[in-house]
């Protein structure tokens, strides 16, 4: 079976942040860009590591919301929020253990990686290929 | 599946549905102030209200709120007609009265040429249309901590007795669902205020952050077996801590290359 | 003693019926809400007290029955003598010894408590020739007024549960169901939808567990004639429950009674604990497959809880609000469980049904509406009372045969019908037969029964204004036309009663209505605007003259009338004593005159003045 996984390669990564302002511009609403979901951040002296949603099997901030507003597509994996469902009661945002579901503040929603629908805008512009979106073969 | 017409176009749904959902699903712009997906349908606003008929009524119709019709086989849906009209302009009309200061209540009147209300507007109106989302969402969380009390006009969404909820746990999905934001909050120095209950917010451990209220994180780490971990630090810090521990992962993987 | 079997219910039914006529006489006492305001407990206590130490051959203790209401209110306190017939009105404690002297010792009939027929002074010696019980088939009443309803005895000798026995010992659930059907019975609770129907619904939907609702939320004013069976004859609406569940295989009922109906709800629980114990509810009722078990569930007095939805929330202890039904209850009511509901009345025809089979119900009655109807008779009709007619008599024989004309001579202006929801009629519909659909098609509604008769000095907006402050006040609040739209119907109906109203407002309270009735979500806010609409209709000149000439035709609006003194007055200051706030002057003797900027517009003076020397203008 073929599936398409998100890769991040830290040593790869030289902090640029072109990924973040890919992500904000892939999320734009009412000519304002979103929040990034990802976040190069440094650990170490020039150490980076591009810090965004894990799609985790079994996620805590599916879990944590009581309002059915988080599902994974199955098309392309990610966890996406269902805007129609979601109240903003930013449950996920507290439980996420890896500080990945966001709240916007100027557009006044809840934000986390959806994988821009199949075709992720940062892997696409990351100029170190450090972020890639690759078709792998599973069992 | 079901087939049905919907402004003479032909349409599938499944099963169950509403016909408001499939109203939406066709880009049609059917107005509902207290319909949202999170919670049952509860038609109180009567705004979503469509003209219903079937080949084998013998031209009888009637009014219906689609929120809460399910679909039926052969059903013939109007959505914009006259009357539809009428009625939605006079449910504004009657909003505008009741609740003469919302934005929400203004715009949407003033869609149906509504900029003034017929009626006699109330003196002590709020922004409460009683549409109930609050007491629903509050519901699906299992807490039912407010609730409709008293009749009629003087209805109001209250916490029992009109004392602070105790089974509140400051969540803000209430005020958050509120279609005009009628339900207040505030923030204030670590300590959050709804409906005249205070709650402390978790302050992260690492930066002093406040996330959510410790009430709503017991109830999660308890409701959806959630580690209590999770919600001692806040979301920055968690990023942080990731990039930590991926970035150690990433040098040990690449010194051990070498 | 428990009846484990059919024969063993037949056999002390003869038991019954021969201790019941071992009573050569029997005193009934009318214990009906009328009768005991007027003190028939009190009447009761005596009859108990002198006979205790008085010893009458032939006449013992047992003799003195309490019973529910007889019927004619407008006379009680009432003491019936059968089977004579010998009827009693307006007894007083004092008339006890001597009802027991004369009537009961020797025989003796007492002339001045019989009644006399006001219009021709005739007198009755026997009340069924009365004309206000002559005119009437009781059906659903048979018993009330004529039973203990305290004593499941009283109920057994009157042929109690044979009906029940004849269902469970030779009927199929589906011969019961086409049983009803064909009898053409409607729900009595208002809208009229075909009772077997709704069983053959409920009883088709698959689901393990069904239930069967009685609804005793009699919330109309002036509307009792569910609460004089529920108090009068328990025993017909529970034998009428237990054969609809067995019909549509229900285990479990609920009564659901308002609490305002103390009364109603101690011999409901009486009733149900002596057909426990007599196996006629529980496991295996007379030794059948048949299990049924019916608890009371009390209202807490909201006029919407009478809605079916609201109820079952009711019952289930959510908030009483009506849902949308276009998923129906008989699909998913209580606890979203396949759900019969009928009325009290409904109930109570069921057993006669039975007994007596369809086509004898069926024939009584119009085509449509088939079988009788109780009413309660209020407001300014000279009999108040409760009353059952056969479906199809017209207006003006129930109100002027049946009630005897308008109260004090007054010329007739309006029947209110069908509660606070219903309409106005007209004199000139005075001759419309009454059924569900007669009624509904000329603006008002057959409703749970209650009728109210208003005379000329009635004014009709206020009268709209009225009940649509009742219905303000009873909205539930859910949806937003009826609670902001009869709010804002009500407002706009006092602008009218003030004199303050332009015909702008008429229309637009016109155009309110419509939409109120279209887009409320219960019975109750579609048919709520009806005061309005049924008197805009029929009386729009009385409208007319307050909104353009700024007067009250009725004489009832207290901003558009003033109170004079013509020249009847001879001076007897009874009005000036009665006049609170001082605005009336005069000497004895000589004309009064009223200040009108005094006068708060109370009417005391118009009503203590013997000699019509004050005019409303």
């Amino acid at each position: 079976m073929m599936e398409y996984r998100f890769q991040v390669i830290p040593d790869l990564c030289t902090g640029c942040k072109t990924c973040e302002v890919a992500c904000a511009f892939a999320h734009a609403k009412n000519g304002k860009p979103g929040r990034s979901r990802i976040y190069p951040l440094a650990h170490a002296k020039d150490q980076f590591v591009p810090v965004t949603c894990l799609q985790c099997d079994d996620a805590a901030c599916v879990k944590s919301c009581m309002f059915n507003a988080l599902r994974r597509n199955e098309e392309t994996g990610a966890i996406e929020i269902d805007y129609g469902r979601c109240v903003k009661c930013q449950a996920c945002v507290a439980a996420c253990p890896f500080g990945c579901a966001l709240v916007d503040e100027e557009q006044d929603e809840i934000v986390k990686c959806d994988l821009c629908g199949g075709s992720p805008a940062c892997a696409r512009f990351c100029p170190e290929s450090a972020l890639r979106y690759v078709k792998i073969e599973t069992a | 599946m079901v087939n049905l017409t919907i402004n003479g176009k032909p349409v599938k749904a499944s099963e169950g549905e509403m016909l408001l959902a499939v109203i939406r699903r066709m880009g049609i712009d059917v107005p509902a102030l207290c319909d949202h997906a999170a919670i049952e349908p509860a038609g109180n606003c009567r705004l979503c209200m469509v003209e219903i008929t079937k080949k084998e009524w013998d031209g009888w119709k009637k009014s219906v709120t689609s929120c809460l019709y399910p679909v039926e086989e052969g059903l013939i849906v109007q959505t914009h007609t006259e009357e539809l009209h009428e009625i939605r302009k006079t449910i504004l009309d009657l909003q505008l009265a009741n609740c003469p200061n919302s934005d929400v209540i203004q715009k949407l009147a003033a869609e149906y040429g509504v900029y003034k209300t017929s009626f006699q507007v109330q003196p002590e109106g709020d922004n409460c249309i009683m549409c109930y989302a609050c007491t629903r969402i509050c519901e699906v969380l299992g807490r039912n901590a407010i609730s409709p009390t008293q009749r009629g006009h003087n209805k109001v969404i209250a916490p029992p007795f009109g004392v602070e909820p105790p089974d509140c746990i400051g969540c803000l999905s209430c005020a958050h669902i509120c279609p005009t934001d009628h339900i207040t909050w505030h923030d204030d120095h670590g300590v959050r205020v709804i409906w005249e209950k205070k709650f402390e917010l978790i302050e992260c451990s690492k930066c002093g952050k406040r996330t959510i209220t410790r009430e709503f994180a017991d109830f999660l780490i308890k409701e959806r077996e959630l580690p209590k971990e999770y919600f001692e630090i806040c979301d920055d810090c968690k990023r942080k801590e990731t990039a930590k521990k991926f970035g150690t992962l990433a040098i040990k993987v690449r010194e051990a290359a070498i | 003693m428990k009846l484990d079997s059919i024969k063993k219910l037949d056999a002390w039914q003869k038991e019954c019926r021969k201790k019941l006529d071992s009573q050569k006489t029997k005193v009934l006492v009318c214990l009906g809400p009328g009768c005991l305001a007027g003190g028939s407990d009190i009447i009761l206590k005596e009859f108990e007290n002198i006979l205790k130490t008085k010893k009458i051959p032939g006449i013992t203790l047992e003799a003195v029955k309490k019973t529910g209401c007889h019927g004619f209110c407008a006379r009680g306190p009432m003491v019936v003598i059968e089977p004579a017939g010998i009827f009693y009105t307006k007894v007083k404690k004092t008339d006890v010894k001597d009802i027991i002297e004369k009537t009961l010792m020797k025989g003796e009939i007492i002339e001045r408590l019989l009644y006399k027929n006001p219009d021709t002074e005739e007198i009755y010696k026997d009340w069924r020739k009365i004309p206000f019980y002559a005119r009437q088939q009781r059906i659903a009443l048979r018993n009330v007024g004529q039973i203990d309803p305290d004593e499941i005895t009283d109920y057994i000798a009157n042929g109690g549960y044979s009906a029940l026995a004849k269902v469970l010992g030779t009927m199929k659930p589906r011969q019961v169901i086409e049983e009803v059907t064909k009898s053409g019975l409607r729900g009595r609770g208002g809208a009229g939808f075909p009772t077997g129907k709704k069983w053959a619904t409920c009883a088709r939907e698959v689901s393990d567990i069904r239930y069967v609702l009685c609804n005793g939320d009699e919330g109309d004013p002036g509307a009792f004639m569910d609460r004089c069976i529920m108090e009068g004859d328990p025993h017909t609406v529970l034998e009428g429950m237990i054969i609809c569940a067995y019909a549509v295989g229900s285990t479990e009922g609920y009564m659901y009674v308002r609490e305002e109906y103390p009364l109603a709800v101690v011999n409901l629980q009486k009733a149900i604990e002596d057909a426990y114990e007599h196996g006629l509810l529980g496991k295996n009722i007379l030794g059948t497959d048949h299990s049924f078990d019916i608890k009371i569930s009390r209202g807490g007095g909201a006029f919407v809880c009478g809605e079916s939805s609201a109820l079952m929330k009711s019952i289930a202890g959510e908030i009483g609000e009506p849902r949308a039904k276009y998923v129906r209850s008989v699909q998913k009511g209580l606890y979203d469980k396949p759900t019969v509901l009928n009325n009290v009345e409904s109930y109570a025809n069921i057993p006669e049904i039975i007994n007596k089979g369809a086509d004898w119900f069926a024939s009584i009655g119009t085509k449509k509406s088939t079988g009788t109807k109780a009413f309660s008779l209020a407001g300014k009709v000279r009999n108040t009372g409760l009353i059952e007619v056969p479906m199809g008599v017209t207006l003006r024989e129930i109100i002027f045969e049946i009630g005897g004309g308008v109260l004090d001579g007054r010329e007739f202006k309006a029947v209110q019908t069908g509660g606070p929801s219903g309409g106005c009629l007209p004199a000139s519909k005075l001759d419309l037969p009454v059924d569900f659909d007669t009624l509904t098609e000329n603006g008002s509604m057959m409703g749970s029964g209650g009728m109210i008769i208003m005379d000329d000095r009635t004014c009709m907006v206020d009268v709209a204004r009225y009940f649509l402050n009742f219905l303000v006040e009873e909205s539930c609040g859910k949806c937003v036309p009826c609670r902001e739209g009869l709010f804002q119907l009500h407002q706009l109906c006092l602008k009218v009663c003030n004199g303050e109203a332009t015909e702008e407002d008429l229309a637009l309270m016109e155009r309110l209505s419509k939409t109120i009735v279209k887009a409320s979500l219960c019975g109750l806010g579609q048919s709520g605007p009806n005061p309005f609409t049924s008197t805009a209709m029929y009386f729009r000149d009385e409208y007319m003259a307050h909104i353009k000439d700024h007067k009250c035709p009725g004489g009832v609006c207290k901003k558009l009338i003033t109170y004079r003194v013509n020249d009847e007055c001879n001076g007897c200051m009874a009005c000036i004593r009665v006049c609170n706030s001082n605005a009336i002057t005069g000497v004895k003797k000589q004309k009064h005159v009223i200040d009108e900027v005094k006068c708060d517009r109370c009417g005391a003076c118009y009503a203590v003045c013997n000699f019509e020397a004050i005019d409303i203008v």
